[in-house]
């Protein structure tokens, strides 16, 4: 009786997937999966769910391989799977595991605490160290089989980028190749380089003995899903695509963010490397002005200045207003999207027909952002301004990628932020997270510090369980001070408020009265959404 | 075959624990602190000692169906009988009722009690003029036959079976009207396990004033009272919160009120109550090997009542890995996450447990199984599968298919989704149930069970700080952004978890009235010694030299030496690295003067209290307050924390104290006096580095022995952190006791309990627990309760290789045991063994005693002998000494 009911729905669901054609409507599969394969105690929520989600009836392109569905008003630990990332040198460069024991207490520790499952940093400089192709995947295999065995899920982040600061390198093959030609990494309009990772400019050149980077990461990517075939789609059920510094999709316009405490300058735009100048150029000849083809804005503050001290960024008649600014932000803006459509399509070349989800990562760069110009966005290679939204073309690609979007920074709240940094992390997340919806994009939580503040915890609590559809959560990072006393209780007891809803919606006593309810709820559902 | 011996454990019981552990915050007159022969009787000792000697076996008459006879004759190859012991926790009820007899003449007090045991009413009386909370005996004429005198306070009166055919025992006690009993006093012990149940916590008290007349007030002893014209049973005894079966507070009052407006016709009362039960039942399984299709057939029939699920598989050799047979299966089997069958057994015809028949191919030689009662109820051999071989010998026929009947489908709770994970088949149990229980947790929390609770948040904590302490020590390859490598991390529950403490006075060191000056030359000793905290004596003015009777809480001259002298101590104290801590007497405090009545209850000093600071339910002091929060100590006013005014000038004192004197943090007097969760409130406000309770009430014993399982007295103390939130930790009174027994009579085997662990505070909560073998009160030149003479060392070795953060008695660091626990402590820091330890105990036997901790420490003590496993690590020995020896791995 019931299922009739909900399958009626369902057809009706699809019906409306054929008027619309191309653009792929799905109901998220939470409705449907649940009414039909798990039709036992959890049968009464999602009837009451699905009345809510139908009289909504907001279409959500969801992406096919997610096992949950996305949208839901009432979220708890159940819908929002929470990852903990794995330390950043848990594989040490000889290919052993760092610290195995405590890694190993600090899984069953998740496990016991109901987390889903950790993020793993594959890095390049590791896995494919000493030379092109000669992959080394022992030390993220065993480590692969310490969570399949802690029964955690895996997150895989394929690390195409160093961290200096962690002393994790890039390839030494690629190091070798970098110091006879350091055009092949991003500079500075000093000249100065940014050596941790690959500029984009290279992306599609023969510059590795031969090889495009893209070629080379396609590669890994091959070598990584063949090694790793045994965990595909079981433990491991999500990659994330490095796409930058950082792993980030951005321009290393801030050598690195977050590094002092201190109020963040404008940053520096990363177009003086030989390969970036050369499309500028190209790009200024092509559109009739070649003048503008020289280099980036001549009139832009240095790294650490403020917006002001130049007149690129002014609030009020700034160039970056200008028809030049118009033409360099765009281009600039374009090079990193076009980057991040090779990456990010890539990926899903590679994984995508298998069973586990694909992510990109995309900074939350959130200082300055109450200016009208939005600097720190816009060295980074977002033309997101006053006037302009650079996000939905992010999100559009990431969309047309079939492709989740990682964003950090869930714990930050504007009122923690330092005045004087103009900065408004819960705007610029609102609004990524706006394109995101509009496009169909999943959007997958991270936080951007391990922190015992709990105004952090109940910033990603209301950011996870808020209106807004976050499918995973990633929590950064595990380590000396993760577990430090000070802090593991916070986040247990973030975990354990993130379980509250569910547990009362099973506390409630009269189950069958309940699913009375709902059956005639459901019913009526399918009425209004026949209706509809 | 091989016949095992069979312990079929009971995974997680989950029942709360019964009504007399509950925590109680109110108080009533009649507590029994620090009387000694109170205490040394252990009358207000708990129950929950589960010793049965002679458990309670329901067994299902054999009454075995048509079908099993067949198999009988069929002269099957294999069968086999497998005993299973379920512990059952079996509910009931005990009733108090109070009318006339027969004759209408005299009342009658009536106990009874509706669960099977050897039922003791454990009772004595309080006249009308006693100011006291002892109790008396009854007068003669009281005394039911068959009652024994317990000394000079209390009777013993074993409760009989009626004769109303149910298990029901009672006890009647015939009320003198013309004796001046102002109430009987009670608690049920059941002789059979030794567990005494109380009210919540408390003794059962039965007022038999009148209760009308005097407007509800029960002001003690001198108002008048007009005996059996009325009753009162107090308030609190209808508040059972928690308890389901018992009529809630406000009815039972009304209820109790309307009686009182009529003619008095009686009183009648009922409290639930549950007590752990054996019961026997066995699972017999038999093979035979079907002729036609040469398949194994196997019958598995039980006597276990209500539902059973056999969970199942079978395994192609002995390494016994689960593997999913091929269809078709029994009626009703489900597939469980890819990994086993789940199969309801059939209820038999006779209605007397239930069975069923499995089909299984040849390729397979062995069974497996293991049978689930319910959700949280699995029945397992001796920890493991259930392992039936299936050779292939026999060769008679059988019928297949029989002895299943179309029942309801067992629902099965479907699994969550993420618990859906995949897994290698091997070794993965233990995190799975552990999973279950942690979905227990989070979502089913009207059947949460809260020791599972803690004992899942606990072994995370302790999995936390295993990671931590390795994250923490290895070189850090990266200095992460926002963590600028501070000070180690400290909760005032915890410290930093490497605290090894030491008391740093005795009973006497008030005498030479510079006991700063002196301590303070011994700083740099101590410190070398390897202490990091000192715990201080109580420094206030004090009626007592001792400064236990705390006077004026802001005159910090006492006869210690003056508020300078212990500013100079704690400066050099810090300056060697040591934190310090106040003994902050909070239960109570001696008035300055008098009052009109000449009761001494008004306060001076800066805190000029008056009698509305002191609780109301001291007759000695007329306090105005409220009623205490927990136990009195009689010997001066007590405070009434329950108050704002109260709570917000000691918080100012304490945080005085902190800021002037530089103190750390607080090892808190008598804690029982006060409700933890007003502890709490304190140490939020002070915020100190380290604090700890004295909860100390009497262990639990039986005719005079020490109960071996001592989980009530010990899970008094945790009740008490978890009141304060975890927020302090508490003497381990629990282990000082067992080592006690332990040592003194050579019985080493107290020291682990039913579970493998440490049997004190230590095993259940180790970061909270301060481990000790003596103090000021116990030993020193009171020797209230002193540690077995010469068997001081064996402690030490004990609680300084243990988890728990161990504390040193002043007089045995300065003794002839001074090297020797300096080695200790030696050993403990080298080896970085902190309060979140894990202990393995390796032995446990009569005459020896071994445990092996963070697997880094091994230690034995005992006459015994043990060598620690050399298979997997070298040990070298750390020091050996009479009837001890610690080895470290090398």
């Amino acid at each position: 009786m019931e299922v009739s009911v909900i399958g009626s729905s369902q057809a009706t669901v699809c019906t409306s997937e054929l008027v619309h054609g191309e653009q792929r409507f799905c109901v998220p599969r939470r409705r449907s999966s649940v009414s039909f394969f798990h039709p036992g105690t959890r049968w009464s929520n999602s009837g009451l769910r699905f009345t809510l989600n139908a009289i909504q009836a907001e279409p959500f392109r969801s992406d096919n391989l997610s096992i949950r569905g996305c949208a839901s008003r009432s979220k708890s630990l159940d819908d929002v799977r929470l990852f903990v990332g794995l330390p950043f040198d848990a594989v040490s460069e000889c290919n052993t595991i760092n610290h195995a024991k405590a890694i190993s207490a600090g899984l069953k520790a998740l496990k016991l605490l109901g987390v889903e499952g950790v993020e793993m940093p594959v890095w390049w400089g590791i896995a494919e160290k000493e030379a092109m192709g000669k992959y080394k995947w022992e030390g993220y295999l065993t480590l692969a089989e310490m969570v399949q065995d802690a029964g955690l899920k895996l997150h895989v982040s394929l690390c195409f980028h160093a961290n200096e600061e962690l002393k994790i390198p890039l390839p030494e093959w690629v190091s070798r190749i970098g110091e006879s030609d350091p055009g092949i990494f991003f500079a500075d309009r000093s000249g100065h380089h940014f050596r941790e990772c690959l500029s984009l400019a290279v992306d599609d050149l023969p510059v590795l003995d031969g090889k495009t980077p893209v070629q080379v990461y396609q590669q890994f990517c091959k070598s990584f899903k063949s090694s790793f075939s045994g965990f595909m789609g079981s433990t491991i059920i999500g990659i994330k695509m490095g796409l930058g510094p950082n792993g980030e999709l951005r321009f290393p316009s801030h050598s690195r963010v977050g590094k002092s405490c201190k109020i963040l300058g404008v940053g520096e735009f990363q177009c003086y490397d030989k390969n970036m100048l050369n499309f500028l150029k190209q790009h200024a000849e092509a559109t009739g002005n070649p003048l503008w083809g020289f280099g980036g804005p001549h009139d832009a503050p240095s790294y650490d200045q403020m917006p002001n001290s130049n007149s690129f960024f002014k609030d009020h008649g700034g160039s970056w207003e200008s028809p030049y600014g118009n033409f360099f932000l765009s281009w600039y803006s374009s090079q990193l999207l076009s980057h991040g459509n090779r990456l990010l399509s890539l990926a899903s070349d590679e994984f995508g027909g298998s069973t586990v989800t694909t992510y990109g990562e995309v900074p939350l760069i959130h200082s300055l952002f109450k200016t009208r110009s939005h600097p720190c966005e816009l060295t980074a290679g977002f033309y997101n301004t006053d006037n302009r939204d650079g996000y939905e073309a992010v999100a559009e690609m990431f969309a047309r990628n079939s492709c989740k979007m990682i964003l950090p920074g869930m714990n930050l709240s504007d009122e923690h932020q330092p005045q004087e940094s103009l900065s408004s992390p819960e705007l610029l997340l609102a609004q990524i997270r706006t394109a995101c919806r509009k496009y169909g994009v999943v959007v997958s939580g991270q936080n951007s510090l391990v922190s015992k503040a709990s105004h952090h915890f109940e910033k990603m609590r209301k950011n996870v369980l808020g209106e807004n559809v976050v499918d995973s959560f990633t929590y950064q990072r595990m380590g000396a001070e993760f577990f430090s006393p000070e802090h593991f209780p916070a986040f247990t007891e973030f975990v354990r408020s993130l379980n509250l809803p569910e547990k009362h919606a099973d506390d409630l006593p009269e189950e069958e009265e309940e699913v009375a309810e709902s059956l005639q709820r459901s019913s009526e559902s399918s009425i209004q959404m026949q209706a509809a | 075959m091989s016949t095992v011996t069979i312990e079929p454990l009971l995974r997680y019981l989950r029942r709360e624990r019964p009504l007399c552990r509950c925590r109680t915050k109110i108080l009533k007159p009649s507590s029994l602190n620090f009387s000694p022969k109170l205490l040394s009787n252990g009358a207000n000792t708990s129950f929950c000692n589960f010793k049965p000697r002679r458990p309670h076996i329901i067994r299902a008459s054999s009454t075995d169906t048509a079908l099993l006879e067949t198999f009988k004759s069929t002269d099957g190859f294999f069968k086999e009988t497998f005993p299973l012991t379920l512990t059952q926790m079996v509910e009931g009820k005990i009733f108090i009722r109070l009318d006339k007899d027969q004759n209408q003449q005299c009342w009658q007090l009536s106990v009874g009690c509706s669960l099977p045991g050897k039922w003791i009413l454990h009772w004595g009386v309080s006249y009308v003029d006693d100011v006291g909370s002892e109790w008396d005996q009854p007068p003669k004429s009281m005394r039911p036959p068959g009652s024994v005198c317990i000394k000079d306070y209390a009777m013993e009166t074993p409760l009989k079976k009626s004769s109303d055919g149910e298990i029901f025992h009672e006890v009647k006690i015939n009320l003198d009207p013309k004796s001046s009993i102002a109430a009987i006093n009670f608690v049920l012990k059941d002789e059979e396990t030794g567990a005494w149940y109380q009210h919540r916590g408390r003794d059962f008290k039965m007022p038999l004033v009148d209760y009308l007349r005097n407007d509800g007030k029960v002001a003690g002893a001198k108002r008048g009272f007009n005996l059996w014209s009325g009753f009162f049973l107090p308030k609190m005894l209808f508040k059972a919160k928690e308890l389901p079966s018992n009529d809630q507070g406000s009815s039972s009052e009304s209820k109790g009120a309307t009686q009182e407006n009529r003619q008095v016709e009686g009183f009648y009362e009922e409290h639930p109550i549950a007590k752990q039960v054996v019961i026997q039942n066995s699972a017999t399984v038999s093979v035979t090997k079907c002729p036609k299709t040469a398949k194994n057939l196997l019958y598995l029939e039980t006597d276990l009542p209500g539902k059973v699920v056999v969970h199942w598989g079978v395994c192609r050799d002995d390494a016994k890995n689960w593997e999913i047979p091929a269809g078709p299966y029994p009626p009703e089997t489900t597939v469980f996450k890819n990994k086993a069958l789940r199969t309801p057994l059939q209820p038999k015809d006779g209605g007397n447990g239930c069975s069923g028949l499995f089909t299984l191919d040849q390729e397979f030689v062995g069974f497996l199984f293991v049978l689930k009662l319910n959700e949280d109820t699995w029945l397992k051999c001796k920890k493991n599968d259930f392992h039936i071989p299936l050779s292939s010998s026999g060769s008679l026929p059988a019928q297949p298919g029989q002895g299943q009947s179309e029942g309801a489908l067992v629902s099965e709770k479907t699994v969550e989704a993420n618990q859906e994970v995949s897994q290698t088949a091997s070794s993965k149990g233990i995190i799975n149930d552990i999973r279950n229980l942690v979905n227990g947790i989070s979502s089913r929390r009207r059947t949460k069970k809260k020791e599972a609770q803690e004992s899942i948040l606990h072994e995370i904590e302790k999995l936390a700080a295993e990671a931590y302490s390795i994250f923490r020590n290895s070189i850090p390859t990266f200095v992460s952004e926002s963590e600028p490598q501070e000070t180690p991390k400290i909760c005032s529950g915890t410290g930093t978890g490497f605290e090894i403490l030491l008391q740093g006075f005795n009973w006497e060191s008030h005498k030479s009235g510079r006991w700063y000056m002196e301590l303070k030359e011994k700083a740099v000793e101590i410190s070398s010694l390897g202490f990091n905290v000192i715990w201080l004596p109580p420094p206030t003015e004090s009626v007592s030299p001792e400064g236990y009777m705390p006077k004026d809480l802001y005159n910090l001259n006492s006869r210690y030496g003056s508020i300078d002298e212990l500013k100079h101590l704690v400066k050099s104290l810090h300056e060697v690295g040591l934190k310090v801590l106040g003994d902050a007497v909070l239960n109570h405090r001696c008035a300055h003067f008098q009052n009109q009545n000449g009761v001494w209850n008004i306060f001076g000093g800066r805190l000029n209290w008056d009698e509305r600071a002191i609780v109301a339910d001291d007759p000695h002091f007329q306090g105005r307050g409220n009623k205490s929060s927990g136990d009195n100590f009689h010997a001066a006013p007590n405070i009434d924390h329950s108050q704002d005014f109260v709570r917000k000038d000691l918080k100012e004192w304490l945080c005085w104290l902190r800021d002037e004197i530089g103190y750390d943090g607080w090892r808190l007097d008598f804690a029982r006096g006060f409700w933890g969760g007003y502890v709490k409130d304190y140490i939020d406000a002070t915020e100190p580095y380290f604090a700890v309770g004295e909860y100390w009430d009497s262990l639990s014993y039986t005719c005079g022995e020490m109960d071996h399982n001592q989980d009530a007295h010990r899970q008094r103390i945790i009740d008490w952190i978890n009141a304060t939130n975890g927020t302090a930790g508490a003497f381990d009174v629990t282990t000082k006791g067992i080592l006690h027994s332990a040592l003194e009579r050579c019985e080493y085997w107290r020291l682990s309990d039913k579970k493998g662990k440490p049997p004190g505070v230590v095993g259940w909560w180790p970061s909270r627990a301060v481990t000790f073998i003596e103090n000021h009160d116990t030993g020193s030149t009171q020797g209230h309760w002193r540690f077995p003479s010469g068997k001081e060392m064996q402690g030490y070795a004990y609680i300084l290789t243990h988890p728990g953060t161990p504390a040193v008695f002043y007089d045995h660091i300065f003794s002839h045991y001074q090297s020797e626990i300096a080695s200790l402590i030696s050993i403990r820091n080298r080896n970085k063994v902190h309060c979140r330890s894990t202990v393995k105990i390796t032995k446990a036997e009569r005459d020896v005693y071994a445990a092996i901790i963070d697997e880094k420490v091994a230690m034995k003590m005992g006459p015994g002998h043990y060598e620690p496993p050399r298979e997997s690590q070298s040990w070298s020995v750390a020091i050996e000494a009479k009837d001890y020896k610690v080895w470290e791995a090398s």
